[in-house]
């Protein structure tokens, strides 16, 4: 039976009116608390009794000026390392990371291989890598291998972070749904095309935040090589504060830095949003 | 209740105003003696030194020892600025502790800190206490053997320990270029037993230590004039500290009297027969 229907619909909705209160007091409480803080905090460093002196010694534009073109040389060879050793990071992990996934029975000491690589690895502080191969290798002497300390602490680098990202592309690997192995394996494809084809394209997407976050931490443990005699931008600046007992070199250092990571980030931002849209649309 | 703290206050604020006038009154009398109000810890001598030391700057890590070049020196500046021996206290700290901004743990510190105008800027200095030769430090069969000219030098990979004014040195006395840079002495002796490094500077008295104990297979090959523009070896103070003229003057008497020429003599003796390059 039909409930006997309302003779009057219900009243709409009211409508509600422009409020000035719900548009205006979070960004007043946001703005009022931002200036307060940062206020506080301002007023604290500009009346501290040492703060003329720390800003000479940290914050001088002439001694700034003057570290500058050095300190900048110094971070081209952070580029370069960084560079060539995200190329070589991001074939030899994949390498890794794919010999640890392959299933076949015949793999495994290979597999067991890379267990324990990851282990030893990851498991050493990059700065002991460093130094054990900017310092060792070179003073075995052997004939035909190169004794530069850039060189092998490259090598250390690409080791030691081949080591996390091998785990970050096996992550990726097992993100891939079982179904997907099945229905490669489905149309006949083997181990190493199913790897290729079907896994690996799919891993690889879901895994680029992680990748561009390792990224930036290389970026800046390149001043790592500095211990073993490499000329980088951080090694460059300890350097000019050594000679002048002043540290705004150090600050100009850290400003080249932040110039190349902070794009970095935002970058890595834009290519999270973007994969989370294409997932969203895809769901939908 | 209220009373009693107004009585309290007012009693606390009578003893620190008496307080002051205390040391009012010992700052204006004990200026210059070992009650000096401006020492951080009056009644000592605080002296900050790197940790390690180095022989033979300091013999066995062991300020307290008053053996070696620099401490003998600390004692013998106590004592005439009237310090007990007991009263010298030593603090350890690394060489970036010591040239850190910031109020200094020390009254002054000894470590082979070379006084330079840029330096002077930040951190105060006594008169130059000693100004040393470099001395060339490689392996058996490193190209800097038999060198007799800078030119012959030049060409060789130089390597030097930061904070040191010997990269300074590589680079504007010898003009050498692309010198390596470690953290420490220690690790300019490590790349040059890896073969990535020819030769090093260091101060003669260093050099001799090291040849002798610490990379024994090296040898000094060449004695080089000190840089013009490095005054030598200075104590570090705190930029301003007013206890410089009076260290100041102790140290400039010993000087005079020729006491610091004798311990130069006593702990730093220098191998006569080196190869001496200059130019």
């Amino acid at each position: 039976m039909i409930p006997e229907q309302p003779t009057t619909p219900p009243p709409p909705p009211k409508r509600r009116g422009f409020d000035w209160r719900t548009a205006l007091v979070p960004g007043l409480i946001g703005g009022g608390s931002i200036v307060v803080v940062f206020g506080v905090l301002g007023w604290l460093v500009a009346t501290n009794d040492n703060w003329p002196r720390i800003r000479a010694q940290f914050f001088n534009p002439d001694h700034m000026l003057a570290a500058l073109p050095r300190v900048a040389w110094g971070f081209l060879t952070n580029m370069q390392v960084w560079l060539i050793a995200m190329a070589c990071i991001g074939v030899w992990a994949l390498v890794l990371a794919v010999v640890r996934s392959l299933r076949g029975a015949w793999f495994a000491p290979f597999r067991l291989m890379v267990m324990l690589y990851i282990d030893i690895f990851r498991g050493l502080p990059a700065l002991l890598l460093v130094i054990l191969f900017g310092f060792g290798i070179p003073a075995l002497r052997i004939p035909g291998l190169p004794n530069s300390g850039l060189f092998w602490g490259g090598v250390a680098m690409v080791l030691c972070y081949s080591a996390y990202v091998c785990e970050i592309y096996r992550s990726g690997i097992d993100s891939v749904h079982e179904g997907q192995r099945a229905a490669a394996r489905a149309l006949g494809l083997s181990e190493w095309q199913i790897m290729v084809y079907a896994i690996l394209p799919q891993a690889l997407r879901n895994v680029l935040p992680s990748l561009m976050n390792i990224i930036v931490a290389l970026q800046k443990d390149v001043a790592l090589l500095s211990v073993i005699g490499v000329r980088d931008a951080v090694r460059e600046a300890q350097i000019y504060t050594a000679n002048t007992f002043n540290y705004s070199s150090l600050v100009v250092a850290a400003g080249l830095f932040l110039l190349a990571t902070i794009p970095m980030a935002r970058l890595a931002d834009w290519v999270t949003a973007r994969d989370r849209a294409r997932r969203l649309q895809q769901a939908g | 209740m209220s009373d009693r703290i107004d009585t309290f206050r007012r009693l606390t604020t009578g003893a620190l105003a008496a307080l002051a006038l205390g040391i009012g009154a010992a700052q204006a009398q004990e200026t210059g003696t070992p009650d000096d109000a401006r020492l951080i810890n009056p009644g000592f001598l605080t002296v900050g030194t790197s940790d390690p030391v180095y022989p033979p700057w300091m013999l066995n890590d062991s300020p307290e020892s008053g053996e070696g070049f620099e401490n003998a020196l600390v004692y013998a500046l106590a004592e005439e600025m009237g310090f007990a021996r007991e009263q010298v206290q030593w603090v350890r700290l690394t060489f970036e502790q010591i040239i850190a901004p910031g109020d200094k743990p020390f009254d002054f510190a000894i470590n082979q800190v070379s006084v330079t105008p840029a330096r002077a800027e930040v951190v105060g200095f006594s008169q130059v206490y000693y100004q040393s030769d470099k001395a060339v430090i490689a392996l058996p069969g490193s190209p800097v053997i038999g060198a007799a000219s800078f030119a012959d030098l030049r060409g060789a990979r130089w390597g030097a320990a930061i904070g040191t004014t010997d990269l300074a040195y590589l680079e504007n006395v010898l003009g050498a270029t692309d010198v390596a840079v470690y953290d420490d002495q220690v690790g300019v002796f490590q790349a040059m037993q890896a073969g990535q490094i020819d030769a090093t500077v260091a101060a003669l008295p260093t050099a001799l230590f090291a040849t002798a104990v610490q990379i024994p297979e090296a040898s000094i090959v060449a004695i080089l004039p000190p840089d013009a523009g490095d005054s030598g070896h200075g104590l570090l103070f705190q930029h301003g500290n007013p206890l410089i003229e009076w260290v100041d003057a102790a140290l400039g008497r010993l000087i005079e009297a020729g006491t610091v020429q004798e311990m130069v003599t006593t702990w730093l003796v220098a191998d006569p027969t080196l190869p001496i390059i200059s130019e």
